[in-house]
């Protein structure tokens, strides 16, 4: 607590820390919230997503020798695909069914992903080499910052905006919004319903690949990388708002605010205060700060 | 359901309870311990099921109470040296104590922010025992627990287990054949509909909370004294979906289906792994069986051929 | 009567499981706990090649007592849990006749939890908690690695030469961490009483982003930091350092072995400089015919000269549970484990006894910096120094 006062490179630090850890979980979690503010799926495999973009981006820059960005690429249209097939050969039997069913069928996506990226990278621990152009740290006055965080920082905010004109200006975006408030409606005015179901889940698991892609230098690559960033991600859609992209990108922020001072204020204590902070925000105001209530209750 | 037993359904508990009853004759401590964890993980299921099968919520974290039920009575146990006559009922009392607190705050929001909070404590839960070291050892596990020597056999314990989960499981079928009971069916069914004939839905609601985290933490205090120990995992979120697929896998519109699932699932993990690694991939493929197929689980599927075949004779 | 039909279905079910295979009447089982996947496999799977070796050679040789070993291997999946459960099926399904391996130190105390239960010896070839030793010994568990008291003495020794002026520590949440470090304060206090610990942090076991506690310990201003990160965790937490200059401001001591090929083999190029490590046995640091010969057949097995160095370890447990059973003349738990108390073999890196006592055996380690050599990608130990186990 001290260091944070008296030292403020350090203070610094964190903060940049916090900006580029956050930015990192937005990407993710932004296919999370989009999913559900659709589909009204809470999807438990989006963990599963974000892994199998780690280990495409491993795949292509340490089994095929590509370069970084190709690497993700793949990752965003590799998950793409899967959710495409996914949903189109499973899910969507389970669109008429209760939410406990297509929350229940993400969670058994969740149990047969796992073993199937076991199965096709085995088990061991895999590590994914920055890329050559930002694998140093950049000179920013008060300290050096790797120049990695710093360029997640950067993606964040400009994802945010694609996304953000991608779903207010385009014509896949207005119909995105309409079927989040009334999809029998949108099917009534001759919308077919089914490509947007689809294009929908595939464009969340496009964001999660990428995510766990931009995240494979910084963590280890091995199963189980779903299991902890399923739970991160929750944290900050709920936090954030169910549905709603600026909760998401605040409730990322949030976060990564939370677990890097958290780390040096309580240290130890850091992972049960997210806990407690979903916990509180849900026991106050459940829609989140960006969201809206539901009508049923 | 009736709520008067049916002789077939009594006749097949008398069953069962006494092949178990023969279970240590066989001599095996492997069919001792397995046993031992089946009927914990059967009493387990059906105090879930009060909450999904009779009240119609969903919750994503009920291992938090038999984790708290673990804990507490393990640690009262060994680090405070109670006797298992006051250790174990305390562990009880703590587990619907907390359940209650949880469970008043649950019952306030919808379907899915209920399922999500149940998901958030569990997984608070399993911070708190993560982090508090010095008292649960976190990470490490619990490790060293002290059973009275009367309890220190295999035999004696697996005896002692049986009676009170038989009669726990009386007690709850009784609570869920009674008016209560019904009435939490009628909630189930159409909530709006039950508020409207006077139902306090949402007390009624609580009270299976309670009763479900109650017996939850029956079966998580048994697990503790017969584990010797109690890990950390048994409260992550994993361990909450794994009984929710027991009690869906077994049915849960019927009341001892919960208790079958958790019977079939538990002996499919076991024999599974024998064979191959990729057990999560098995269950996974039950789950989505379940959903697309058998959404009342084994009990509806035999009632279904059941009906089919008295149908045709 | 379809209830009565379900039902005994299910008994029935339950008569399959118990059945257990051949009571194993002509052989020897050893239940072997390693992690063979996940965050623990960079260890575990060269420790079950060093094990099947010793098995193998101990076969051609005629077996113990005239019978084959068989192994019966379960992964611990790093986790006490699964290791408990697994040492208990071992135990109660398998009937294996002793218990080896274990990896991480909880893993270790649960697996020594159940082996005092059941009243089966184990060896724990690998965990270093202290505690295995002290508060938590009892008649039918020994260790044949080295234990945190003695690893945190090293530390602090070199924490002393190297001439550190200002310590940070970082360690894992869990039992070996906090041994460690209790390990490292008990050496300070020894060797280097006037250096102050300016800070302590924790890391949780299986955690793979670092950032927060790399800023803390520049924020920190340390010239020295003192470590219990292992294998896949260094893995991480070096790659993260690195943009940040860590390595190049402060003396990384590190205990987890990370001196080993394992670590060094695998990161190549990007292993950081000044770091200063340990590990139990290395190849290139021949010293007698025994390890030559372990050497070479080690290689042989892995395909490649530069072999791994947790084989050794797990391969010693084997040997020493032979050696053992062929002393008491008997797999009995209560004769192996008498037998094993004071007993002594001569292994690959020298000789090994287990201290009646404590069960402990005198398991010292080779600690060193890791430079660069000319003509390979990957850095060695040099100059290389062991230290004994014994504490001073």
């Amino acid at each position: 607590m001290e260091m944070l006062l008296n030292n403020p490179t350090f203070a610094f630090l964190q903060l940049m820390n916090s900006i580029s850890l956050g930015m990192n979980l937005f990407i993710i979690a932004a296919g999370l919230s989009l999913i559900f503010g659709v589909l009204r799926v809470i999807n438990f495999a989006h963990g599963a997503f974000y892994m199998f973009g780690a280990y495409i981006v491993y795949t292509v820059t340490k089994l095929w020798g590509g370069p970084f960005w190709l690497g993700v690429v793949a990752a965003g249209l590799g998950l793409a695909v899967m959710a495409i097939v996914i949903e189109r050969t499973l899910l969507k039997f389970l669109y008429d069914k209760e939410h406990l069913m297509q929350l229940l069928f993400t969670f058994a996506l969740v149990l047969i992903l796992g073993d199937l990226a076991k199965i096709l990278w085995g088990t061991d621990q895999y590590s994914v080499s920055y890329p050559a152009a930002l694998s140093g740290a950049t000179n920013l006055g008060i300290s050096f910052f790797p120049s990695y965080l710093l360029f997640l920082s950067a993606i964040g905010p400009v994802i945010m905006i694609l996304l953000w004109l991608a779903i207010d200006r385009t014509r896949w975006g207005r119909i995105v919004r309409a079927a989040t408030q009334d999809r029998e409606m949108l099917s009534a005015l001759g919308v077919n319903v089914t490509v947007v179901y689809t294009s929908v889940f595939a464009a969340g698991a496009f964001l999660a690949g990428i995510g766990g892609a931009l995240a494979a230098p910084r963590v280890a690559v091995v199963p189980g990388m779903d299991a902890t960033i399923i739970v991160e991600c929750f944290i900050i859609v709920i936090v954030g708002g169910l549905g709603s992209l600026w909760g998401t990108f605040w409730g990322a922020l949030f976060l990564g605010f939370v677990t890097q001072f958290g780390t040096v204020l309580v240290p130890n204590w850091q992972d049960v205060l997210a806990y407690l902070l979903l916990m509180v925000v849900l026991l106050i105001r459940p829609w989140g700060l960006f969201g809206r209530p539901e009508g049923e209750h | 359901m009736s709520d008067h037993i049916s002789r077939g359904t009594l006749l097949a508990c008398a069953v069962v309870l006494g092949i178990l009853m023969l279970v240590p004759l066989s001599g095996s401590r492997y069919l001792i311990d397995l046993s031992t964890e089946i009927i914990i993980y059967m009493l387990f299921a059906l105090s879930l099921n009060v909450i999904i099968g009779f009240s119609g919520n969903v919750s994503f974290g009920h291992a938090a109470y038999f984790s708290i039920g673990g804990y507490t009575c393990v640690i009262l146990l060994t680090t405070y040296h109670w006797p298992v006559v006051l250790a174990l009922p305390a562990a009880v009392i703590m587990a619907g104590l907390v359940a209650a607190f949880v469970g008043y705050f649950c019952v306030k929001l919808n379907d899915i922010y209920f399922a999500m909070l149940t998901l958030a404590f569990s997984m608070f839960v399993w911070g708190v025992a993560f982090k508090w070291r010095s008292v649960t050892g976190g990470d490490d596990g619990f490790v060293g627990v002290q059973i009275p020597a009367w309890l220190d056999s295999r035999t004696a314990f697996f005896y002692f287990a049986l009676v009170i989960i038989t009669v726990s499981i009386a007690v709850l079928w009784v609570i869920c054949h009674s008016a209560f009971g019904r009435t939490l069916i009628a909630v189930r069914e159409n909530r709006v509909r039950a508020g409207f004939v006077g139902v306090n839905t949402r007390r009624m609601r609580w009270t299976a909370f309670v009763v479900a985290g109650t017996f939850a933490g029956i079966a998580g205090a048994l697990f503790g004294m017969y584990n010797r120990g109690m890990y950390t995992e048994s409260a992550f979120w994993t361990e909450s979906a794994q009984v929710l697929i027991m009690t869906l896998l077994g049915g849960m519109y019927s009341f001892f289906g919960p208790a079958i699932g958790a019977a079939v699932l538990y002996l499919l993990d076991v024999f599974t792994n024998q064979f191959t690694e990729y057990w999560p991939t098995v269950l996974g493929v039950i789950l989505l069986a379940i959903l697309l197929f058998l959404p009342e689980g084994i009990v509806g599927l035999a009632q279904k051929i059941r009906r089919r075949t008295s149908a045709r004779a | 009567m379809k209830r009565i039909w379900q039902a005994t279905v299910v008994a029935g079910s339950f008569a399959l499981f118990a059945s257990s295979p051949t009571l194993a009447q002509g052989v020897v089982k050893i239940g072997a706990l390693y992690p063979i996947a996940g965050t623990g496999a960079v260890y575990g799977v060269p420790a079950m090649h060093g094990h099947d070796m010793a098995v193998e050679e101990i076969n051609a040789a005629g077996g113990i007592l005239g019978r084959k070993i068989v192994t019966v291997a379960r992964d611990t999946k790093l986790k006490p849990a699964p290791s408990s459960a697994a040492a208990k099926e071992l135990i109660t399904k398998e009937n294996v006749d002793v218990l080896v391996g274990g990896l991480s130190s909880a893993v270790g105390l649960a697996i020594s939890e159940v082996s005092r239960l059941e009243k089966v010896v184990y060896v724990a070839t690998i965990p270093k908690t202290i505690k295995l030793t002290t508060t938590k010994l009892h008649p039918y568990v020994f260790r044949t690695a080295s234990n945190t008291d003695l690893e945190g003495d090293a530390m602090a020794q070199l924490v002393k030469q190297l001439g550190v002026k200002k310590l940070c520590d970082i360690q894992l949440d869990y039992a070996y961490g906090h041994d460690l470090a209790a390990g490292i304060e008990k050496g300070l206090k020894r060797h280097a009483p006037n250096v102050p610990k300016v800070i302590d942090l924790r890391s949780k076991l299986g955690a793979t982003d670092y950032n927060a506690v790399i800023t803390q310990i520049l924020g920190a201003g340390c010239d020295g930091v003192t470590s219990g990160l292992w294998g896949s965790h260094f893995i991480s937490f070096a790659q993260q350092a690195k943009p940040f200059g860590l390595f190049d401001r402060v003396k990384y001591i590190t205990g987890g072995e990370i001196g080993s090929h394992e670590i060094a083999g695998r990161m190549k190029l990007d292993y950081p400089d000044n770091v200063w490590s340990n590990t139990y046995e290395l190849w290139y640091n021949h010293h007698d015919p025994s390890h030559v010969a372990f050497q070479k057949a080690l290689a042989k097995r892995s395909g490649s000269k530069e072999t791994a160095m947790w084989p050794v370890l797990a391969y010693i447990g084997v040997k020493m549970i032979a050696a053992a059973a062929e002393k008491a003349g008997s797999l009995d738990p209560d004769k192996l484990a008498k037998a094993l108390e004071g007993m002594t073999i001569s292994t690959p890196v020298g000789s090994r006894t287990i201290d009646a006592k404590t069960h402990q055996a005198n398991t010292g380690q080779f600690w060193g910096p890791m430079v660069k050599k000319p003509g390979v990608d990957y850095r060695m130990m040099d100059p290389v120094k062991y230290y004994p186990a014994e504490i001073k």
